[in-house]
C-alpha cells in the first residue's frame, strides 16, 4: 500500500471511530425528528422489535411499560390477535402482560382468559415460560382456576420454575401473605409436584408466607414433612414455622418430632427456625430440651436462644438479628475481638 | 447544518409552538407549585416517613386494601369500562435512544422534556443514568448543568445522577454535597441536590455534621428537610449493608431534639423507623425526652413507635405508663397503648389495664389486645393485623 493511500486509510477509520463515539458533534449529533402520537398496537410492536437489539435496558424497560400502560386503550381484538400471532418469547411476554394489564384495570374481563387458554395450547416451552412471566406479580392466579397446578407439572422444566417463582411473588409482593386463598393455592401447588418436582416444592414453600394458610394446607405441610426428599422436608419446616396461632400446636409438635428423628442437619436446622418462628421466646424451653438430640447443632440452638430473648416483636427483626449473630459468629476470634 | 425534515429549527413554527407549551406548562406548575407547597411537604413526609407511627404490618395491609379495591373496582358488577388515559408514542425515540450521549443529551430532549408524559420522563432519567455510566466526569458534567436548569430539566438530572454508579465516587458525591450546601442556590435546588445524595451507602462524620447542622439551621426550609431525609435513607441502607445505624440515629435525634421546624423535627424522629434500630440506653431516653417534650401529636407518636424497639423492656413500659397519664391527646395516648404491646407484647397487658383504667376510651382496646394475645398470636406484626379496627380513635389521617 503506497503511503498516501495508508494515511486516507488511516483517516478514514479515525472519523469512524469519531462519528460513532459521537465526538464530531457537528457531524453526528443531528437530533431525531422527535414527535408525539398517538400509540398503535403495530407501532408499538414494531419499536419493541426495534428495542430487542438496543444496549439500553432504560430504553427497553420504557417500551414494555408503554405497551402495557397503554394497554387499556387499545383496541382489545388487535391486541388478542397480535398475541395469537407472536411467536417470539419476549414480544409474547410483554403482549400478554398488556392482556393482563386490560384485565387487571377493568378494561377487558376476557384478557386474562386469552393468555391462560394459550398457555395450556402452547407447544414451544420457552414461549410458555415467557407468558407465565407475563402473569407474575398480578391477581391472575384468583381467577384462573386450577391453572397453577397444571403449570407446576409442565413437562419443561423451566416453565415449572416460573410458575413457582409467580406463586412465591404473588404471595410476597401482591398479598403480602395476608390472602388466605392464595396462599392455599401455593401451598396445594407445591404439594401436589412434590414427587414429581422437589425442587419446586422446596422453592414454593420456602419462600412464601403461611401467615393466612388454612387447616387443609397446614395438614399438607405437615405431611410434607415426612418426604424423603431433603430440600422438601426443609421447606416445609421453614413454612410451617410461619402458620397463624390457630395451627401453631400441632406445627410445634409436628416440628419437635421430626427433630428427634431426622438425621440431615440441614433439615434440622430448618425445624429450628420453624420452632423459634411459632413460639419467638415461649420457645426457649423447647430449643433447650432438643440441644440434647445433637450436639453438633448445640451452637445454632444458642444462637436462637439468644436471639429470641432480645424479645423482638416481629420474626422480619428476630431473623435480622439471628443473621447479624451467625455473621459475628462466623468471623475470626481476632475480628470479633473475642 | 442540515436538519432532516422535522427536525426541530431554532424559530420554527412547531418550535415556537414547544416552547410557548412549555412556558404555559411552567406557569400552570409553578401556580400549582405555590399553591399545594404548604400541604404537599407535610403529606410527602408523611409517606417517606412511611409507618409514621404504624407498623410494617399497618403498610403491607393498605398496599393489600389497596390492591383489594382495585380488583374490587375491575369487577363485573359496574359494566361500564372505566375511563383510561391515553398514552403518548414518540416518532424517532429509537433514533434518539441509540445516537444520544451526554453531550448532545440537551439538545436532543429539549422536546421530550417539554412534554407532561411521565413515562418519557422516567425514560430520560434512566437513560441519562445509563449515559452517565460509572464516568465521573460525564457525572459532574450533567452536574454543572443544573445550577441554571429549569425545574423539571434539574429533576431529570438529578434523579440520573442519584441512580448513576458514578455518584458512589467519593469525588462525585463530594461536589453534590458541596453543591447542596451552596447558599447562593435557591432552597428547592438544594433540596435536589441533597435528594440525589440519598442512594449513597454511607455518609462519613463531616458529611454528616453539615447536613445536621444545615437541617437545625432555622432558615433550611426544604433544604434542611432533604437533608433529615437524606440522613434517614442512607442510614437503611448502611443498616443493611453494615449493621451501621448509631451515628446516624444520634444525628437525628439531634434534629429530632432541636430543629424549631415541625415537619423537620417530625422527619427526623420518625426516619429511623427504616432502620429498626434496638435503641440502647442513651437513645431510650433521648426519645423518651422527646416523648414528653415534643410539642406535635404526630412526633410524640412517632417517638413512641421508636421506644418500643429497646431490649430495656421495663423501663420502657415505666416511660409509656407516665407518659400516658401525663399526656392528654388521645392520639398520643392510643400510640403509648399500642407500642407498649410492641415492646412487651403480652407482658404489656398489665399495664395497657391501668392506661385503660385511666382512659376508660382505651378499655374496648384492651379487652381485644388480651383476646389476641390470649388466642396465641406472638408477632406483633400479627397482633396489629388482627385488630378489627386498627384507628379506632380516628388518628390516622389527623392533621397534626
Amino acid at each position: 500500500m503506497r503511503p498516501q493511500r495508508r494515511t486516507l486509510c488511516a483517516l478514514t477509520m479515525l472519523l469512524a471511530l469519531e462519528l460513532a463515539q459521537g465526538r464530531l458533534a457537528g457531524v453526528a449529533a443531528a437530533a431525531p425528528a422527535l414527535s408525539a402520537e398517538s400509540c398503535s398496537v403495530e407501532g408499538l410492536l414494531a419499536d419493541i422489535r426495534k428495542g430487542l437489539g438496543s444496549r439500553s435496558e432504560a430504553y427497553r424497560r420504557y417500551l414494555r411499560n408503554l405497551l402495557r400502560e397503554s394497554a387499556p386503550t387499545l383496541p382489545a381484538a388487535a391486541l388478542r390477535l397480535a398475541f395469537a400471532r407472536e411467536t417470539h418469547p419476549v414480544v409474547a411476554e410483554q403482549l400478554a402482560a398488556a392482556l393482563i394489564a386490560r384485565s387487571e384495570r377493568g378494561a377487558d374481563s376476557s384478557g386474562l382468559r386469552t393468555v391462560a387458554e394459550r398457555l395450556l395450547s402452547e407447544p414451544d416451552p420457552a414461549l410458555r415460560a415467557a407468558v407465565v412471566r407475563a402473569m407474575r406479580r398480578t391477581s391472575a392466579a384468583e381467577s384462573t382456576g386450577d391453572l397453577y397446578e397444571k403449570l407446576v407439572h409442565d413437562a419443561a422444566p423451566e416453565v415449572r420454575r416460573e410458575a413457582a417463582t409467580n406463586l412465591v411473588e404473588d404471595n410476597r409482593f401482591v398479598y403480602f401473605g395476608h390472602h388466605g386463598p392464595a396462599t392455599d393455592a401455593a401451598v396445594m401447588a407445591a404439594a401436589s409436584a412434590a414427587s414429581s418436582d422437589p425442587q419446586v416444592t422446596a422453592q414454593i414453600l420456602g419462600n412464601i408466607s403461611t401467615e393466612a394458610a388454612g387447616p387443609g394446607a397446614a395438614e399438607a405441610m405437615r405431611k410434607l414433612l415426612r418426604s424423603d426428599q431433603v430440600e422438601v422436608r426443609s421447606a416445609a419446616a421453614v413454612a410451617l414455622g410461619g402458620v397463624p396461632a390457630s395451627e401453631s400446636a400441632s406445627a410445634r409438635q409436628s416440628l419437635i418430632d421430626l427433630y428427634r428423628d431426622e438425621s440431615d442437619p440441614r433439615v434440622r436446622r430448618a425445624l429450628l427456625q420453624g420452632i423459634a418462628q411459632l413460639g419467638f421466646a415461649g420457645a426457649i424451653p423447647d430449643l433447650v430440651q432438643l440441644r440434647e438430640v445433637d450436639p453438633g447443632l448445640s451452637r445454632e440452638i444458642d444462637a436462637w436462644v439468644q436471639t429470641l430473648r432480645k424479645g423482638l416483636p416481629s420474626w422480619e427483626l428476630i431473623l435480622r438479628e439471628k443473621q447479624r449473630l451467625d455473621e459475628l459468629n462466623a468471623q475470626p476470634a481476632s475480628q470479633s475481638g473475642r | 447544518m442540515h436538519a432532516r425534515p422535522g427536525t426541530f429549527h431554532p424559530f420554527s413554527g412547531q418550535r415556537l409552538g414547544w416552547i410557548l407549551g412549555g412556558l404555559a406548562a411552567l406557569v400552570l406548575l409553578l401556580g400549582l407549585l405555590a399553591h399545594f407547597l404548604g400541604a404537599s411537604r407535610r403529606q410527602a413526609e408523611r409517606a417517606q416517613a412511611a409507618p409514621s407511627g404504624w407498623p410494617d404490618a399497618r403498610r403491607k395491609l393498605a398496599a393489600s386494601s389497596q390492591r383489594a379495591a382495585e380488583t374490587e373496582q375491575a369487577s363485573p358488577k359496574d359494566s361500564r369500562p372505566p375511563d383510561f388515559e391515553a398514552t403518548t408514542c414518540w416518532r424517532s425515540l429509537d433514533e434518539f435512544n441509540e445516537g444520544v450521549t451526554v453531550e448532545t443529551f440537551r439538545k436532543w430532549a429539549a422536546a421530550l422534556m417539554a412534554s407532561e408524559d411521565e413515562h418519557v420522563l422516567t425514560y430520560l432519567k434512566e437513560r441519562l443514568a445509563e449515559l452517565i455510566g460509572p464516568d465521573g466526569g460525564r457525572a459532574a458534567e450533567v452536574l454543572g448543568w443544573v445550577r441554571e436548569a429549569s425545574p423539571k430539566e434539574a429533576g431529570v438530572f438529578l434523579s440520573a445522577i442519584r441512580s448513576s454508579q458514578a455518584v458512589q465516587q467519593p469525588a462525585v458525591a463530594a461536589k453534590l454535597a458541596a453543591m447542596s450546601l451552596d447558599k447562593s442556590l435557591p432552597l428547592e435546588r438544594r433540596a435536589g441536590l441533597l435528594a440525589a445524595l440519598d442512594t449513597q451507602k454511607q455518609l462519613d462524620a463531616a458529611t454528616l455534621g453539615r447536613f445536621t447542622e444545615l437541617a437545625r439551621d432555622a432558615s433550611s426550609g426544604e433544604a434542611g428537610w432533604a437533608a433529615t431525609r437524606t440522613i434517614g435513607r442512607v442510614m437503611a441502607t448502611d443498616s443493611q449493608r453494615s449493621g451501621s445505624q448509631a451515628a446516624y440515629l444520634d444525628k437525628l435525634l439531634t434534629i429530632g431534639s432541636e430543629s424549631s421546624d415541625d415537619d423537620i423535627r417530625y422527619l427526623a424522629i420518625s426516619m429511623p423507623m427504616h432502620a429498626d434500630p434496638i435503641l440502647d440506653r442513651s437513645a431510650l431516653e433521648r426519645y423518651a425526652k422527646i416523648l414528653t417534650t415534643e410539642g406535635s401529636a404526630n412526633g410524640r407518636d412517632a417517638a413512641a413507635h421508636m421506644l418500643s424497639l429497646s431490649q430495656d423492656k421495663a423501663r420502657v413500659l415505666e416511660i409509656f405508663a407516665s407518659a400516658f397519664r401525663a399526656d392528654g391527646d388521645i392520639c398520643a395516648r392510643w400510640a403509648m397503648f399500642r407500642f407498649a404491646a410492641r415492646a412487651a407484647g403480652k407482658d404489656a397487658l398489665p399495664v395497657m389495664a391501668v392506661m385503660a383504667s385511666a382512659d376508660p376510651r382505651f378499655q374496648d382496646d384492651h379487652r381485644i389486645f388480651e383476646q389476641i394475645y390470649g388466642s396465641g398470636v406472638v408477632d406483633f406484626d400479627r397482633v396489629w393485623l388482627s385488630l378489627p379496627d386498627q384507628d379506632p380513635h380516628g388518628c390516622l389521617h389527623r392533621p397534626d
